[in-house]
């Protein structure tokens, strides 16, 4: 096993039918809701699943930054776990100060900064103090997680602006707006991760570190760097949230384990199995029809936690049942 | 002068300060009351969590599913004891029940091949599902009355007690444990070894949902029902109290003592700051920035030393 270093023809035709597999299986759950439900593929439903997997995206996003910048092995690798906290916190602290009369584009900045506070802070003790990512962001999420509740009381701060009627209400060229931002991130950070110099470098960075410094990268600033992604990722997700909800609302923390589902689901959609921005993006939507599905064929709600169980459990192991030859 | 073996010292130190100042800060911290409940109520079932933990941690894994095979033992055990069966019966069937969780990772990790994060985040979404639809989406069931569960006074701390000593003396000085740390520190090694990864990775399995079995007895008899999905409020606890113990080891590896410690540390944490009158809000705060403190600080020490 260990000599095959590069993948055969046949594991490449493999890797070739899990990535068109994993499509086909995403395509397969949109026909079949399609057919079962007349309304599923209406204008209106599908702009409806978009805006309702942005908020989950768009943290997702957050920690495929992170995963890509410290590789993917989840206890000594990149790990987020801070992002739902950190976007709990931030819809308090824009909650907060927006009912504070501050003006609007003060309060999205303060909001934004707090994001990436935060991300600082997980960035500092991860490339610093060289805390392992999955304790540092574990600490910093009981932190944040505190930090909310004392910022909210452990209420619903509900507050309303012109900025979150327009992202829950706003419509432009037929799409929502809470539409446009998970698009627009999605975008955005594509073209960031994938398809610009820094975010090869932030590839090498995590998949071969020594590689990267022999290279001449610097690499903690590339690894503090994806933890800045993460937290303004968070951030955005928080006024997405507080679009959604009106305000800030408790419970935020309960997003983290989907968060990281999505991101790691993700890594089926890419070449190489690995994880990547456009991939979650269709993690995050094959979630949200998922769900959508459910509601509109009145299955109960109950089953989603289940499948996408299953569907993680699925990728991962063909996955890694691939690279077996390869990573012995 | 040694330093590196001064090194364990850290956490019982710091943990020694902290009882130190909470006793002269808050008059009630020391009394025998506080320290019952402090043991009874808060320590118990977040101890036999850790200490379940602590297995999948010192195996180079971690196990998200602990809350999954805690709801499964509790939901057994209270809808056993509800059907007229009795104590024992209900127990073990509680047990059996956690044993199928670790049965069902052990399957995932060491048949397919599945990282355990991964393994057991799927378990968790699929035990997340199956609790919902028993319980019809979060409805808790209660023992019925005149049934009494007779785990009260300080049996539960025997129990804890008596699985620390087994789990403890197994890691430290059995042939498991060495296997076992082997297979932590060393994968690789282990293997070229001829260690048999599958078997070290199905009994770190099972051991851990036995412990998280054990737990959601201990669970439904204390509140006298099933609550669903309430084995998940743990999960962080625990891994923060696996870790924070491996700084009693001077190789930080995990270890029973040192999550016995953890878990201490985070209850003396959070009851002493709730006598000293601070908010509770603010107690979470304060729990996180001393756990960051103490990783930072363990961390720090062990990379100066290991320097010198």
């Amino acid at each position: 096993m260990l000599d095959v270093v590069t993948p055969g023809f046949s594991q490449r035709v493999w890797v070739l039918v899990l990535r068109r597999g994993s499509v086909g299986v995403f395509l397969a759950i949109l026909v079949g809701f399609a057919v079962a439900a007349p309304n599923f593929l209406s204008v209106g439903n599908l702009a409806n699943v978009f805006s309702q997997s942005a908020i989950l995206g768009v943290l997702a996003f957050g920690l495929t930054c992170v995963i890509i910048g410290g590789g993917s092995n989840v206890v000594a690798g990149g790990l987020d776990l801070s992002l739902a906290a950190n976007l709990g916190l931030c819809a308090a602290v824009f909650s907060r100060l927006n009912n504070a009369c501050l003006e609007l584009w003060l309060s999205v900045l303060l909001t934004l900064g707090c994001g990436l506070a935060v991300g600082v802070l997980n960035g500092l003790a991860v490339v610093l103090l060289r805390l392992p990512p999955l304790l540092a962001t574990l600490a910093s999420m009981n932190v944040l997680a505190g930090l909310e509740l004392v910022l909210t009381e452990n209420t619903v701060v509900s507050t309303d602006s012109p900025l979150l009627d327009l992202l829950s209400g706003g419509t432009w060229l037929a799409v929502p707006a809470l539409a446009w931002v998970l698009l627009v991130t999605a975008g955005v950070l594509t073209l960031l991760i994938q398809h610009s110099a820094y975010g090869l470098r932030l590839h090498a960075v995590g998949e071969y570190p020594q590689a990267a410094q022999a290279a001449g990268i610097r690499v903690p600033a590339y690894v503090l760097s994806s933890y800045l992604l993460s937290g303004l990722c968070a951030a955005v997700a928080a006024l997405c949230s507080a679009a959604f909800f009106s305000g800030s609302t408790t419970g935020s923390g309960d997003m983290l384990l989907s968060v990281v589902a999505i991101a790691f689901l993700g890594v089926v959609f890419s070449r190489r199995l690995v994880a990547s921005i456009p991939g979650t993006l269709l993690a995050a939507l094959l979630i949200g029809f998922l769900i959508n599905g459910f509601q509109l064929l009145n299955v109960s709600s109950f089953w989603v936690n289940g499948v996408q169980g299953v569907l993680i459990l699925l990728v991962v192991a063909a996955s890694s049942a691939l690279n077996r030859g390869v990573h012995p | 002068m040694n330093l590196r073996a001064l090194l364990p010292l850290t956490l019982p130190l710091v943990f020694a300060l902290i009882v130190a100042v909470f006793a002269v800060q808050a008059p009630g911290f020391l009394s025998a009351g506080n320290l019952h409940s402090l043991l009874l109520n808060n320590f118990v079932l977040l101890a036999i969590v850790a200490i379940g933990m602590t297995y999948a941690v010192a195996a180079g894994g971690i196990d998200l599913s602990v809350g999954t095979a805690l709801d499964f033992a509790s939901f057994s055990f209270v809808v056993l004891l509800n059907g007229g069966h009795g104590w024992a019966v209900a127990a073990t069937g509680a047990l059996v029940a956690a044993l199928l969780v670790g049965v069902f990772n052990a399957g995932l990790i060491a048949g397919l091949r599945i990282s355990p994060f991964l393994a057991t985040l799927g378990t968790l979404f699929i035990g997340t599902s199956a609790q919902q639809l028993l319980s019809d989406g979060g409805q808790p069931i209660y023992i019925a009355q005149g049934v009494k569960p007779e785990l009260t006074g300080l049996i539960p701390l025997l129990i804890v007690l008596g699985l620390a000593l087994f789990y403890g003396l197994a890691l430290a000085r059995g042939r498991l444990g060495r296997e076992l740390l082997a297979q932590g520190t060393q994968p690789l090694l282990a293997y070229y070894s001829g260690l048999s990864v599958r078997r070290i990775v199905t009994v770190v399995a099972l051991a851990t949902a036995l412990a998280c079995g054990v737990a959601g007895v201990l669970l439904s008899s204390t509140v006298s029902a099933y609550v669903p999905l309430s084995g998940n409020a743990f999960l962080l606890n625990a891994i923060g109290a696996v870790f924070i113990g491996t700084t009693l080891s001077r190789q930080g590896r995990a270890n029973i003592p040192g999550t016995l410690l953890g878990v201490l540390f985070i209850n003396v944490i959070a009851n002493g700051l709730l006598l000293i009158g601070w908010n509770f809000y603010w107690q979470q705060v304060a729990t996180g920035v001393l756990i960051f403190v103490v990783l930072t600080f363990s961390f720090a020490s062990r990379r100066v030393l290991e320097r010198s």
